[in-house]
């Protein structure tokens, strides 16, 4: 029996990243806390950068599993975390007992809680959603109306919800927020042709192939419109329109706009299981909370504990691409490590 | 770094209200001021992180640096954590220390304020106490005012206050124990030193001018002009 890893969290990081062991030879058990696979992938109806689906990414995932053993254990939760030796002994809630002679922590990241910018009015008023309430929206494939019921002419979407922010405790930019904005905005668009869609940003992040083309593309041809400001606060009117106070900074004026349907890009924060795990296994974190590495550049995956290794969001905001390379590139550290390469053991000179 | 920054660097609320600005215009969507005046916080505040000397001296002289009203809503929501407004009274303070408030409408306009509220609160512990809003000098405070201000007392009896008396209740005589400690703070707080600033370079100004300027009162044509010159160029 080859060498055991243990892959925690089974979102698009672990299940790629399980296949991709398995197939070294190793013995691969994921535990996933929830009753399904796939993670946040599940709440993304249309992807960006391509408009492709979802559904196709989770097919080539389960793919994998069908051609390779791996053993899932569902809605597990882990208790405890002890190092005998040279591995690791996972402790469930039920008592079960898992060895690891190797760590893969793939336990993604939590949506940020729009709640907490109070002055956005998410929860306070009804006209008031998230980018992930909007993907719920478009799942159900109906005609698009707005909590209250009418059909929304005036479309406003906030960039940087949570990221950005002294204020929320989050510095660091989440990278897919962006270009989720463009996404979303073209497909509304296209569902109601005759909307006014305004984006409030402060930089547009269209750094990966295609990004920027698709951001040409929504002004070009879907006449999206894209104002350079946060937004300060938004109130209520009394039809429950929603009155937005931003300032376009490029032409220095303060501005009050009005509109049926005001969309909040959320960003992304370490998951709460990612901290769980952090703690029982005692790894380093960033200020942000996402795990941090040993090295920046050269050692990516590699976490301060011998035998852990981590992998996707758990680690930083990136996207679908990012986070199928991350996996990959942890599974060589993790056979690297398995297999006691001379490699491992690196020095860098300063 | 500009001569004009390294002071700026010296006022505490300066270090404190300024970080690194990222331009998002929160502080200016919220600003009261900014729906009114020709007055952006966020292009005060990302002028001054350039240290450009000669920008900020054009700041220290110019209508803008007047125009906040000090409500601090933009230090609620930057996401940078700065706070424009303590970053426009660093701006405001150094003004008077250097004299530039003497070059603009508004900024002379220090020199009416020492004069009323500034003098009124050493005098009776109050800022704004009802018997020094005269409706004469007050007309925007219109006929009811002008009534509340003739029945002083039968209004307080009415309403309960305790107007310029001994003892406890609005508006009541402030004991001369705490005026005296007003005093020792204007004293070493260095209030005094910039009311006398503020008082040199009025006059200076009012020389320059050709207008009266008495040492004392509200008496003067130079009074008279800051109080009420308005050269309506203000709003948007
Ligand atoms: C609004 C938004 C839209 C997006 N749209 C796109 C898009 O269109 N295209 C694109 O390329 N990318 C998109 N992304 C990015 C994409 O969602 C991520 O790249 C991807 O989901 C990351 O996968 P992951 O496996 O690292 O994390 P996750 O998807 O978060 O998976 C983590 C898994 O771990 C499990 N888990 C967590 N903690 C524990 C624990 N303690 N024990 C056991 N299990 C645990 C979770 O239940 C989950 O199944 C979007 C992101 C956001 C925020
Ligand atoms: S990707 Fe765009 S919207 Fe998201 S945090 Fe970065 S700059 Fe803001
Ligand atoms: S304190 Fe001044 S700059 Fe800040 S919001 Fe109020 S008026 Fe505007
Ligand atoms: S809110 Fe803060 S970061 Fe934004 S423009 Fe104003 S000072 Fe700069």
């Amino acid at each position: 029996m080859g060498k055991k890893v243990v892959v925690i969290g089974g979102g698009i990081t672990g299940m790629e990243a399980s296949v991709q062991l398995s197939a070294l030879g190793y013995s691969v058990t994921v535990l996933e806390k929830e009753s399904q696979l796939g993670g946040h992938l599940n709440d993304w109806t249309v992807l960006f950068p391509n408009l492709r689906k979802g559904n196709e990414i989770v097919s080539f995932l389960e793919h994998g599993l069908e051609l390779q053993e791996v053993n899932v254990i569902y809605n597990s939760k882990i208790s405890g975390i002890k190092k005998i030796n040279k591995h690791y002994e996972i402790v469930l809630d039920n008592q079960k007992q898992i060895i690891a002679d190797a760590i893969l922590v793939a336990t993604g990241f939590d949506l940020f809680d729009a709640h907490r910018k109070e002055e956005f009015g998410y929860g306070i008023y009804e006209n008031v959603i998230t980018s992930y309430d909007l993907e719920k929206i478009f799942a159900e494939k109906g005609e698009i109306k707005t909590p209250s019921g009418i059909n929304p002419k005036r479309i406003g979407f906030i960039h940087c919800v949570g990221s950005r922010d002294e204020k929320v405790n989050n510095h660091y930019c989440s990278n897919v927020c962006c270009v989720t904005g463009v996404k979303q905005a073209m497909e509304l668009k296209t569902l109601i042709p005759d909307a006014e869609i305004f984006n409030f940003y402060m930089d547009m992040r269209m750094f990966d192939t295609h990004f920027e083309e698709l951001y040409l593309e929504s002004q070009k041809k879907y006449g999206i419109n894209f104002i350079r400001g946060r937004l300060s606060e938004a109130n209520e009117t009394i039809d429950k329109r929603i009155i937005l106070k931003v300032e376009d900074t490029l032409t220095s004026r303060p501005l009050k706009m009005t509109v049926d349907l005001l969309v909040l890009l959320v960003g992304m924060e370490p998951s709460k299981g990612t901290k769980e795990i952090a703690k029982l296994l005692n790894l380093k974190m960033r200020e942000s909370g996402f795990l941090k590495p040993e090295d920046d550049h050269t050692l990516s995956n590699v976490s301060n504990m011998p035998g852990v290794f981590f992998a996707g969001t758990c680690s930083g905001p990136m996207s679908i691409k990012y986070t199928f390379t991350d996996a990959r590139a942890a599974v060589t550290k993790i056979n690297c490590y398995l297999k006691e390469y001379e490699l491992q053991h690196r020095i860098l000179l300063n | 770094m500009g001569k004009l920054y390294d002071l700026l660097l010296q006022d505490i609320r300066f270090e404190e209200g300024l970080n690194a600005c990222m331009n998002c215009g929160v502080c200016t969507a919220i600003c009261p001021a900014a729906e009114f005046y020709k007055y952006d916080p966020r292009e005060i505040v990302d002028t001054i992180q350039t240290k450009d000397e000669e920008k900020t001296e054009a700041l220290l002289k110019s209508e803008t640096i007047w125009y906040c009203g000090q409500c601090m809503s933009c230090k609620t929501r930057c996401p940078r954590g700065n706070t424009p407004a303590l970053v426009i009274m660093a701006l405001r303070t150094l003004s008077q220390k250097l004299g530039y408030f003497t070059d603009s409408e508004k900024g002379r306009q220090q020199f009416a304020i020492k004069r009323t509220v500034g003098e009124n609160i050493l005098k009776y512990g109050y800022c704004v106490p009802t018997y020094a809003v005269d409706p004469k000098m007050h007309p925007e405070q219109g006929p009811i005012w002008e009534h509340i201000f003739n029945n002083i007392d039968d209004v307080m009896d009415r309403l309960g206050g305790n107007l310029k008396k001994k003892g406890s209740g609005a508006l009541r005589e402030i004991h001369q124990k705490n005026l005296d400690e007003l005093d020792k703070i204007f004293e070493v707080t260095g209030g005094y030193k910039l009311y006398g600033e503020i008082e040199n370079y009025s006059e200076k100004k009012a020389g320059e001018m050709g207008l009266e300027f008495k040492k004392e009162g509200i008496d003067n044509e130079y009074f008279r002009h800051v109080y009420t010159c308005n050269s309506d160029n203000h709003g948007k």
